[in-house]
């Protein structure tokens, strides 16, 4: 069992996201494998390449998909089919589709009422407050930015005070100065103590804001817990990589000079075999250094196939 | 349940299908009138029921234009991925399937019955006694309404739950009306008691056998026929809302 959240006590609760054995496969493809975890208040970062099942996990957790094995209880209750529990929760789905037609207002108003929210007006016009579209609620949703559009979506996720906030890639489509205010509203909703699960394929994204992370690689949990301490995992971790070069020689004596290469070896087809314990020096420096050789690079691959979603995505950042 | 049927009316009344259902709904009072100006005294009571009533309304433009509200109402949701917005509400899934539902049979309903008494008015007026509504007898008018609204709301409940069903929900319902109900239901007389077009017409023919007597050797008896279009609507509203308790919400 993998714990995320905040303070040492966090393990030892009743967690308010509880995940058990939950797998999920569609036909011959297992999106989601066997992953248990729990997460407490404060805010949680799903982190993982696109994918890697974290929008499938998030579905299940959310209560929209079933798991195909395994249990998910949210603040101690079944979430699957279980009404009651939504009033308590938050949920912003990766998809941007809105409802077009509606002005900004009136979808959140669609969902305050949708929660049995009583009177109308005042938690409506402080979610709209929230997240700053006040000026341009009266405006169609088809008229909005994509940065806007997600912005009144996330106003109607805060709308009825949930506890619990369940976000996939919220911060598509938002512009610099909008991911410091989206920043601020989480952390400023954190210190009121709900627990915020926040997925992206971004690492930056989630680096500034989560303490904690769940990474997600080919639809299992590679790692969980401390950002800081998984980054130094997996750099300590060796990995072995395949470098196809025109001027394998020449290049093999160039990396070997490096302090993130443990190793190099030459195949029988001349490429190379790298072991790295320091991936993201590593993928920097190799295009460095294939330019100042005038080495052309053919191919640059992991060896070790369990992690080589994990490497591209450390390379992809 | 306001809210809910308040968005499914909009999502409903876009201008392209408003135009689409209104165009349907005007060509059996196009034709009516059409009758009407050529005055066409020859015609009898039993041709006008038959091909405009049954053959045109009852079997086509009825069960074409509750398809495209109904398929679409949680269809285009599915499409659009905005069925999530619905099911993680702290509401029963009954009260979403219920006022999807009435918003096709109201928006639908509406159109088809005015098309239908519209049509009648006009038909027998060119025909003098035929339907006799205009010696004060509104008798017919209103057989045809309640007949009209049964099958509005048995396709309704039958093409929503399709809609939620599959991508394919129009062509299910094609299949459903043309090859079920217009083709088989010819060869195998059995299939009008699992047809909401044979509930419809024997609705109409129940309520005043006088009026629309002509349908009385093609209709089933109208305790089964009312039988029938309360079973099928309540299965299907059921169905519906099994369906969205047990699917994967994209």
């Amino acid at each position: 069992m993998t714990t995320a959240g905040q303070g040492p006590e966090a393990a030892t609760m009743e967690a308010t996201i509880d995940v058990r054995g939950i797998s999920k496969w569609f036909g011959d493809v297992v999106a989601v494998n066997d992953v248990s975890l729990q997460v407490n208040p404060g805010i949680t970062g799903l982190l993982g390449p696109n994918g890697a099942g974290k929008t499938t996990l998030l579905h299940m957790i959310a209560g929209l998909a079933k798991p195909s094995d395994g249990e998910v209880k949210l603040l101690g209750e079944p979430v699957r089919d279980n009404p009651r529990l939504y009033q308590r929760m938050g949920f912003m789905s990766a998809n941007e589709s809105v409802y077009g037609f509606l002005s900004g207002r009136e979808f959140v108003e669609l969902a305050a009422r949708l929660y049995g929210l009583e009177p109308l007006s005042p938690p409506v016009d402080r979610a709209i407050e929230l997240v700053g579209l006040t000026d341009v609620q009266g405006r169609p949703l088809s008229t909005y930015s994509r940065g806007m559009r997600q912005r009144m979506r996330l106003a109607t996720t805060l709308v009825h005070n949930p506890d619990v906030l369940l976000l996939d890639e919220p911060l598509n489509g938002s512009d610099p100065r909008q991911r410091i205010e989206f920043q601020d509203l989480m952390r400023h909703l954190v210190e009121e103590g709900r627990t915020i699960l926040i997925s992206s394929h971004i690492l930056e994204e989630v680096e500034l804001l989560a303490g904690s992370i769940l990474l997600m690689v080919s639809g299992k949990l590679a790692a969980a817990g401390d950002f800081h301490a998984i980054r130094a995992n997996l750099d300590e971790r060796p990995y072995k990589i395949r470098i196809v070069a025109s001027d394998p020689r020449s290049m093999a004596a160039a990396l070997v000079k490096l302090d993130a290469v443990d190793s190099v070896s030459v195949d029988a087809d001349g490429s190379l075999v790298v072991l790295s314990r320091n991936v993201y020096d590593l993928q920097r420096s190799v295009p460095r250094l294939a330019q100042e050789q005038s080495i052309r690079l053919m191919r640059v691959e992991p060896l070790d196939e369990s992690l080589e979603s994990v490497f591209s995505y450390l390379v992809e950042r | 349940m306001g809210a809910l049927f308040q968005l499914s009316v909009r999502q409903l009344a876009s201008r392209s299908r408003l135009l689409l259902i209104l165009i349907l709904a005007l060509l059996p009072v196009a034709l009516a009138a059409l009758i009407s100006a050529l005055g066409e005294d020859e015609s009898s009571n039993e041709e006008f029921i038959n091909t405009l009533l049954d053959g045109l309304l009852i079997a086509g433009i009825l069960p074409i234009v509750i398809m495209v509200l109904a398929t679409s109402t949680f269809g285009n949701e599915v499409e659009d991925r905005t069925l999530s917005y619905l099911v993680l509400k702290p509401i029963r899934r009954s009260l979403i399937v219920l006022p999807k539902l009435l918003a096709s049979i109201v928006v639908g309903g509406l159109v088809l019955i005015a098309s239908g008494v519209v049509a009648t008015l006009l038909g027998a007026s060119s025909m003098g006694a035929v339907l006799v509504v205009l010696d004060g007898n509104v008798k017919a008018v209103l057989a045809l309404a309640i007949a009209l609204f049964a099958g509005v709301v048995a396709y309704t409940a039958i093409f929503t739950w399709a809609g939620l069903m599959s991508s394919r929900a129009i062509a299910f319902a094609l299949v459903y009306v043309f090859i079920w109900e217009g083709l088989i239901s010819t060869f195998l007389g059995g299939v009008r008691y699992l047809s909401v077009r044979g509930y419809t017409l024997a609705i109409l023919h129940g309520l005043d056998d006088k009026s629309f007597g002509s349908l009385g050797e093609r209709v089933i008896e109208f305790p089964a026929a009312l039988l029938g279009a309360t079973v099928t609507t309540a299965l299907f509203f059921w169905l519906a809302v099994r369906r969205l308790h047990r699917m994967d919400v994209p």
